[in-house]
């Protein structure tokens, strides 16, 4: 009999549900893909049980369920910090302790009660080390320095692993409250953006800025010479206040904060906008800037710092902040390491990956199996419930068989927008051309219509081109070191400039593009859309961003594709080997 | 009974429309519970074995979508962004409103009362509409929304009523049914009501014993400093620590 381990992340954000079979993942998706509640923290039974549906089994036939935090510990950081910051806690404290008491604390209990499994088989990874995990054993370097950033776990912000073989060993961490991941979620809600959902908007802003408040982030974010950082924790209140990020003194450095959903109209994109206006969403885009240029050289610090202690040449880097492409890139490109490789699921349903994974070699001691080179291991639909949902939709259809992708870049070339949901669903927040919108690259007019048509957000942001591998170096410089995460979308560098004409759509103002870079080993269906693509117009680019509406979590089932698709401006929708036309 | 709610929202409809932000706060209420329908509907299409249903499902889940959107932008036009804002920016939020979690209502009623409670809330939503309109309290602007969106209430009555007759024809005791699902609809508010109150309450005694128990403590504590902290490994037993909750 092989040994499953089930891994889990729950309770905070973005819970999931990851499935090993002798180390080897069978199965992984958030819970988010099944209630549609974008983020969705509960326990992810649904996830669980489809990842064990899949393979055939039943909870009985589970090893480990594998959970990605230690409570207690994270129940003593709360009860601390409570203490540290009396009286201005009062607040918060109730709030927390009716989470904790009423359900957080009964961990144990719970797992056992959702999976089905007894309390003997359970087990707890520290959140760190989970996101170490997700990052070591799932690349392919045996001897790394391993990186994590995020808001906070148990008692880490950020933490520094050392991975050999098998084995992960702790350096050392910097403790909550000082957190980058939190620092920038401040930000976020300083602009007007909601926290966990606006922070790829902040970086998507940033590009309309220049970082002139570097004075003032300088004394939000300061770096240490011991390679570390420390936050001034006057200017935040997320220790002591029970929804907010900043004190009122962050207002009184940085000035007002941006009211939610206002216009942004910055130099750049000042169409029709009155000087007044410019001048707010200028001040705005200057303030995301410069804490995006904070947090880079935040990252460049720590990186520096992790090749001087652990002194390897790969780098291993997961944690919500290694979400932010911008800075990533500059880690490829201007940091020490040789090789950098990032989880693709960073954030923490990456935590259910990594927490299976550290349970299998770690602490069973078993060897180190093939790298992750495939993100396509979420939920699929057989081509004949496909059939027996569109008949039953009374959708307007074509079966296109295996020619799907040829279609779809027919169709691309013709300068139709198309919903691309092919094969199993991607791991991770970025669409990797598994569940993507695609469009024609090459016009900006394209962009517009896509955030305003199709997925009715800010026109600001930006998107991502996904290029065949034999291509990237035409049009895109990644680094070296980037080749990996620049796979999984998680690098934003320089689009070459010959080629920002030919890529007006994906060409964000500064002149960057957060790539991903496609080959035909791991996704090939999606290779040859492109490669297609490429033959009718000589640039083998697609704008791909993800299959969602505002607000909503990325599609998982071909209802959630037609519903997506009908209620947005889509021109065409292909699942699989049906191509999908409006309803008239 | 029927006399009973239309009392109830007779009187509830003046508090709703003449309180000062209130409006906001209940357009703000109907688009999270229009949006949690729509999730509910488009859940429906995927579990349901009929398949002469999915359309009207799918179609009753796209109103849905739709009026969540009106009721949001009706929101928005009194300047106030609020939770039903937040909603339409990030569908999680149903979840702490306690609109939608779990299982979806499909799953936990299966078929037959799914439909009924489908009939039910469409109904009660029709009527209350009505006395909304019947007494003139909502805006001009919004009386036009909710006259649009009776009318796919009114289709949603409609096939929900056809199909808790056949159901009720097939010898299920559909009236039982219905019955039921009012008395839970009933049930489900003093729980509501019952959750709120609890909260208010531990919050009191959780801030006693914040000031009086931890108070002292604050002596002894202190932030952790920022900058690497170096860590040690834990030694034993990998198992027995993988075990460990601390």
């Amino acid at each position: 009999m092989p040994t499953y381990i089930l891994g889990i992340s729950a309770l905070y954000h973005d819970s999931a549900a990851v499935l090993l079979c002798d180390g080897v993942i069978v199965a992984g998706v958030q819970e988010e893909r099944f209630s549609r509640l974008k983020h969705d923290a509960t326990l992810p039974v649904r996830s669980a049980k489809w990842c064990m549906d899949r393979v055939g089994i039943t909870a009985a036939d589970l090893s480990w369920v594998v959970f990605y935090e230690k409570p207690l510990r994270k129940f003593e950081r709360i009860l601390s910090t409570s203490v540290a910051t009396f009286p201005r806690s009062w607040a918060a404290f109730p709030r927390h302790m009716r989470a904790w008491l009423g359900d957080k604390l009964w961990l144990r209990g719970n797992l056992c009660q959702a999976f089905g499994v007894p309390a003997s088989k359970v087990l707890f990874c520290e959140h760190h080390l989970s996101h170490a995990a997700s990052a070591f054993f799932a690349s392919p370097h045996e001897n790394a320095a391993i990186l994590c950033v995020d808001g906070v776990g148990e008692w880490a912000t950020t933490s520094l692993w050392r991975g050999r073989g098998t084995q992960i060993e702790p350096v050392s961490e910097v403790r909550f409250p000082h957190s980058i991941g939190l620092f920038y979620s401040a930000i976020t809600a300083h602009l007007g953006f909601s926290v966990n959902e606006g922070e790829f908007k902040v970086m998507g802003m940033a590009a309309y800025g220049q970082p002139r408040f570097e004075a003032e982030m300088n004394k939000l974010l300061r770096l240490e010479s011991g390679g570390g950082f420390s936050l001034d924790m006057d200017y935040f209140s997320w220790h002591w206040h029970p929804t907010q990020a900043a004190s009122p003194k962050l207002s009184e450095l940085l000035g007002a904060g941006r009211f939610p959903g206002t216009a942004f109209t910055p130099r750049l994109a000042a169409e029709g906008a009155s000087e007044s206006e410019i001048e707010v969403s200028q001040r705005f885009a200057d303030l995301a800037a410069s804490a995006q240029a904070q947090t880079e050289a935040a990252m460049l610090h720590l990186v520096r710092h992790a090749h001087t202690t652990v002194g390897t040449d790969a780098l291993c880097y997961a944690g919500g902040v290694a979400l932010n492409s911008v800075a990533n890139n500059r880690i490829a490109a201007e940091g020490p390491f040789d090789h950098v490789w990032i989880q693709p699921a960073a954030g923490d349903a990456g935590g259910a990956l990594g927490a299976a994974l550290w349970a299998w070699h770690a602490v069973l001691g078993n060897p180190r199996g093939p790298a992750m080179t495939r993100t396509d291991i979420g939920r699929e639909t057989p081509n004949a419930t496909t059939r027996e949902i569109l008949d039953d939709l009374g959708a307007r259809y074509a079966d296109v068989g295996e020619e799907a992708p040829e279609r779809a870049a027919d169709d691309l070339a013709a300068g139709r927008v198309i919903g691309w949901m092919n094969g199993r669903c991607e791991w991770g927040p970025r669409a990797l051309g598994y569940r993507s919108i695609l469009a024609d690259p090459r016009k900006p007019e394209t962009r517009d219509a896509v955030n305003v048509r199709v997925k009715y957000r800010e026109p600001f942001r930006p998107f991502a081109p996904s290029v065949v591998a034999e291509s990237a170096a035409t049009y895109f410089d990644i680094p070296a070191a980037a080749a990996a995460p620049s796979r999984f979308m998680l690098t934003a560098g320089g689009v070459k400039d010959g080629a920002r004409e030919s890529l007006g759509a994906v060409t964000h103002v500064d002149g960057t593009a957060r790539v991903q870079v496609v080959d035909a080993a791991s996704s090939p269906a999606y290779h040859r859309l492109i490669s297609r693509f490429g033959e009718h117009t000589g640039v083998p680019v697609v704008l791909n961003t993800s299959f969602n509406l505002k607000g909503e979590p990325v599609v998982s089932s071909p209802v959630d594709a037609m519903a997506s698709f009908v209620r947005s401006g889509l021109d065409l929708l292909y699942i699989d080997n049906f191509r999908v036309e409006r309803p008239k | 009974m029927g006399w009973l709610r239309r009392c109830y929202l007779t009187v509830a409809s003046e508090f709703s429309w003449r309180v000062p932000g209130r409006p906001q706060r209940l357009l703000g209420a109907f688009a999270l519970a229009e949006r949690g329908s729509m999730l509910d509907m488009f859940a429906a299409v995927e579990a349901t074995k009929r398949r002469d249903m999915r359309k009207k499902y799918f179609h009753h889940g796209l109103d849905e979508g739709r009026h969540a959107l009106i009721f949001a932008e009706r929101v928005r036009a009194f300047g106030l962004l609020g939770r039903a804002e937040a909603a339409m920016e990030d569908s999680g939020q149903l979840l702490e409103a306690g609109i939608v979690g779990g299982q979806t209502l499909f799953e936990r009623l299966g078929e037959p009362e799914f439909m009924a409670f489908v009939y039910v809330a469409e109904a009660d939503a029709v009527e209350q509409f009505n006395v909304y309109l019947d007494r003139g309290l909502p805006d001009d602007a919004t009386q036009a929304q909710l006259r649009a969106i009776l009318k796919d209430e009114v289709f949603h009555v409609t096939y929900s009523r056809t199909e808790v007759d056949k159901y009720r024809k097939d010898g299920l005791p559909m009236d039982a049914t219905m019955r039921k699902i009012r008395l839970r609809r009933v049930w489900e508010r003093w729980l509501r009501f019952s959750r709120d109150f609890g909260s208010f309450t531990s919050g009191i005694w959780l801030s006693l014993l914040y000031f009086l128990v931890l108070g002292p403590f604050r002596l002894f504590g202190r932030l952790e400093a920022g900058g690497w902290h170096p860590v040690e490994g834990r030694a034993g037993d990998a198992l027995a620590l993988a075990r460990s909750e601390g």
